[in-house]
């Protein structure tokens, strides 16, 4: 993986990033405010199963609602990742905190999806199975997960110590 | 007591060292971050519904009152958590240009909210299913994203700027450390 990464950032559009100041610098911002709308967006929606949020609002509605946000927001995020994790891959294919980050992030869209598909046939004023409860908790604590996964990728051995990919 | 006299004793308390030397810092700043994403992300709910782009058939107070408890939770989350950061480096934060405009945009969120409670949601159940919001109401949602985008880009801008200094300034008696 690192003899990869190392490979990736010689290429021509790693080498491109690397070297336009700005352009990090856009990049991170933009990651780290779709963060806030996407992370808000899938707590609000969890919060919804569960019946902490919105309680008067049918889940189709409160679905209707974040999924725009959600859906361009997690793809903005991706894609500034992507582009992040191309200017610098030796020091994302090189974290933990990076790959579980990936990991919590394909649990909390496909989890938020299908409960967001459960949601549909759940009638309006009727609560939510416990099951369905149970992965809401579960999807708010990935959504939580996700930016400090993120933050921590900078101090990988600091908190992973042997368990750092970096050691 | 000088503003230095302070930023040395709060530099120079047991917390302040338990930050520089016990390893915490990592985790504290990033739970800083998660603070402060879900305060930036919950107040742009808010926000959005001030400026009519979201939640239009909706009640602003039903839609204020079921979110801002997670803001406040999150504030919170994030004051102590900043607070445990800035104790670790409090005289070069204090120094740094970037905190200096977060103090800043966080006060100016902060007069805005009270702006907006005291004198435009004094009115609020003459426009509270309305759409399009009045001026004043539109306003506030729109200076509320601005600055509280602003707090979480100068915050990022920080580490840009100054990163960690965990080493004692020169000149400082702090009476322990390496």
């Amino acid at each position: 993986m690192r003899a990869f990464a190392e490979w990736l950032s010689g290429t021509g559009p790693s080498v491109a990033i690397q070297s336009t100041f700005w352009l990090i610098r856009l990049l991170q911002a933009t990651h780290l405010l779709t963060a806030g709308v996407v992370t808000a967006s899938g707590v609000l929606v969890a919060l919804r199963v569960l019946g902490w949020h919105r309680t008067a609002q049918p889940f189709a509605a409160v679905w209707r609602r974040f999924a725009p946000w959600l859906a361009w927001g997690v793809a903005l995020m991706v894609a500034t990742g992507i582009a992040q994790t191309l200017g610098d891959p030796v020091r994302e294919f090189t974290a933990t905190s990076f790959w579980l980050k990936m990991v919590v992030l394909l649990a909390a869209v496909t989890g938020t999806l299908g409960i967001a598909r459960a949601g549909q046939r759940v009638p309006p004023a009727t609560d939510f199975p416990v099951a369905a409860k149970v992965m809401a908790a579960g999807l708010i604590i990935c959504w939580l997960v996700l930016p400090l996964l993120g933050r921590m990728i900078a101090y990988d051995r600091a908190i992973w110590g042997s368990f750092s990919l970096r050691s | 007591m000088s503003a230095r006299s302070f930023l040395e004793l709060v530099q120079g308390s047991a917390v302040a060292e338990w930050m520089r030397y016990s390893g915490a810092a990592p985790v504290v700043e990033s739970t800083h971050v998660v603070a402060a994403v879900m305060l930036f992300g919950t107040v742009l709910v808010v926000d959005l519904r001030l400026l009519g782009v979201a939640d239009s058939g909706h009640a602003f107070t039903g839609i204020s009152r079921q979110t801002l408890p997670l803001t406040w939770l999150a504030f919170a989350v994030a004051v102590i958590t900043g607070w445990l950061m800035f104790t670790a480096s409090a005289v070069a934060y204090f120094g740094n240009t970037a905190f200096r405009l977060k103090a800043l945009a966080l006060c100016g969120a902060g007069l805005n909210m009270a702006l907006f409670h005291l004198v435009t949601a004094r009115r609020v159940p003459a426009w509270d299913q309305g759409v399009p919001m009045p001026r004043a109401a539109r306003i506030a949602g729109f200076v509320s994203a601005l600055l509280w985008a602003s707090v979480v880009l100068l915050g990022r801008w920080i580490g840009f700027t100054k990163g960690y200094d965990f080493t004692i300034p020169p000149g400082v008696e702090l009476g322990f450390g390496p």
